[in-house]
């Protein structure tokens, strides 16, 4: 068998291309899911019923099914039920972004239960209002609680954005998979990237573990 | 806009099937990458320095590396550097098991690890030998404390037996979508698929915690 790597550094440009939109993907999904995760757990705490009960389908439903369907799903329906066309890049960002609020919101609620409520009611008992006692009291200890969760969230949704690839965004996983059928170089192509991915989520893991050491709650 | 089911029931046997290779693909798979997983985190805990080091490496670059990407070099990259071809259930077996056998060993190792120093040194007192110790004191108490991580893993391997689509494995995903192809009509046939999901994955995620409930006294120390 004959190997031939320069194919990689041929397609240097297009690899790079792919790996921008893959950082990009990841950077807006997360933009967009944090303040999504955020609207999604005020839903489900809120003392409407019908709204507290859309925002717990939204999370459940989302966390519970696979995320490669969701982006099938998403390029299929979007188009028909908006009856606008998207980009493909467009209709990838939206499923991610539905998957990853989902999580976000379940982090988010699970980091401010964790405080627990002798805190708000001693923050009460002090004379402060419920919105002070929140943003002096509990959100300055369940931010300590979440962030580590939602490093591993970026993680997993850095991986995860090469599903898209399905849908022919053309992020890393596309653009290798594209220039390997072209030039039938399989072998290289999928160990480059295998390689590529590795060499940028690699680094982002071990961070991750060093915030979970770091903010980690240990009982 | 109007809905037509019937290509989904004409086609159940079909998409049965895929289901049935889905829930095989994830029991096989859990099965597996929970022994591999369990091998992984002793020889990481209680292994030789040359040992540890290369399994420390091989556990964070699998969580670094997509499962799409470990599936596609599996089953497109390995034949060519071994000349044995696998056919696709069994590449997307060995892809997701070398994959979940790493967030398995993760676990594991951070159940045992959870366990006070002073069962360990108690142990000792006692006479225990070291495999003894983590198979008596150790690993009763881990594998209660692991339950909740173990079942979000149980689902998060269901979710990814759908990425095995790709390589052409005729589970749920694939099967539907070849029927959304041949009848044209993408949104009935992915809305079910993914009812079905999620009617598989709600209740299983329900069941660990449910039984984590009553088994959760067992782990405390």
């Amino acid at each position: 068998m004959t190997l031939d790597w320069s194919i990689i550094w041929q397609h240097r440009g297009d690899l790079a291309h792919g790996v921008l939109l893959t950082v990009a993907l990841s950077v807006l999904t997360m933009a967009i899911a944090v303040p999504g995760g955020v609207a999604v757990m005020l839903m489900r705490q809120s003392p409407l019923r019908p709204l507290s009960w859309v925002g717990t389908v939204f999370v459940e439903f989302f966390r519970n099914v696979p995320l490669i369907l969701l982006v099938y799903w998403a390029f299929y329906v979007l188009p028909i039920l908006a009856d606008v066309q998207f980009s493909a890049f467009a209709t990838g960002l939206m499923a991610l972004c539905l998957n990853v609020s989902a999580y976000n919101a379940e982090t988010f609620r699970a980091g401010v239960n964790s405080i627990r409520k002798g805190q708000m009611e001693a923050a009460m008992a002090m004379g402060m209002s419920r919105s002070q006692a929140m943003r002096k009291v509990i959100l300055p200890q369940a931010v300590r609680r979440i962030l580590p969760v939602v490093a591993s969230t970026w993680v997993s949704l850095f991986k995860d954005t090469s599903l898209v690839s399905v849908i022919a965004v053309g992020e890393l996983a596309h653009t290798a998979l594209q220039i390997r059928s072209q030039s039938f170089r399989v072998l290289e192509m999928l160990t480059a990237m295998a390689a590529i991915y590795w060499a940028l989520g690699y680094p982002q893991a071990k961070l991750v573990d060093w915030i979970h050491r770091k903010y980690g709650v240990t009982e | 806009m109007d809905f037509d089911f019937s290509p989904i029931a004409d086609n159940w046997r079909f998409l049965g099937y895929g289901l049935l290779v889905t829930v095989q693909l994830s029991l096989a798979t859990i099965a597996a990458a929970t022994v591999l997983g369990i091998g992984l985190a002793l020889g990481r805990l209680y292994g030789r320095s040359w040992l540890r080091i290369p399994l420390t490496f091989y556990v964070d670059s699998m969580r670094a590396i997509p499962v799409l990407v470990v599936l596609v070099w599996t089953f497109f990259a390995f034949p060519l550097l071994t000349g044995v071809s696998l056919p696709p259930f069994w590449a997307a077996l060995a892809a997701l098991t070398l994959h979940i056998a790493a967030y398995v060993s993760e676990i594991l190792r951070a159940g045992l690890s959870s366990i006070r120093p002073g069962q360990v040194r108690a142990a000792r007192a006692l006479g225990m030998s070291g495999p003894q110790i983590v198979r008596k004191i150790l690993f009763p108490q881990a594998v209660v404390r692991m339950l909740p991580a173990y079942g979000s893993l149980l689902s998060v391997t269901i979710k990814d037996t759908a990425i095995a689509s790709v390589i052409a494995v005729p589970e749920l995903m694939r099967q539907s979508d070849t029927i959304s192809a041949q009848s044209f009509r993408p949104i009935e046939v992915f809305t079910t698929a993914m009812l079905v999901y999620f009617l598989i994955l709600f209740p299983v995620t329900r069941l660990v915690d449910a039984f984590y409930r009553r088994v959760a006294h067992l782990g405390r120390s």
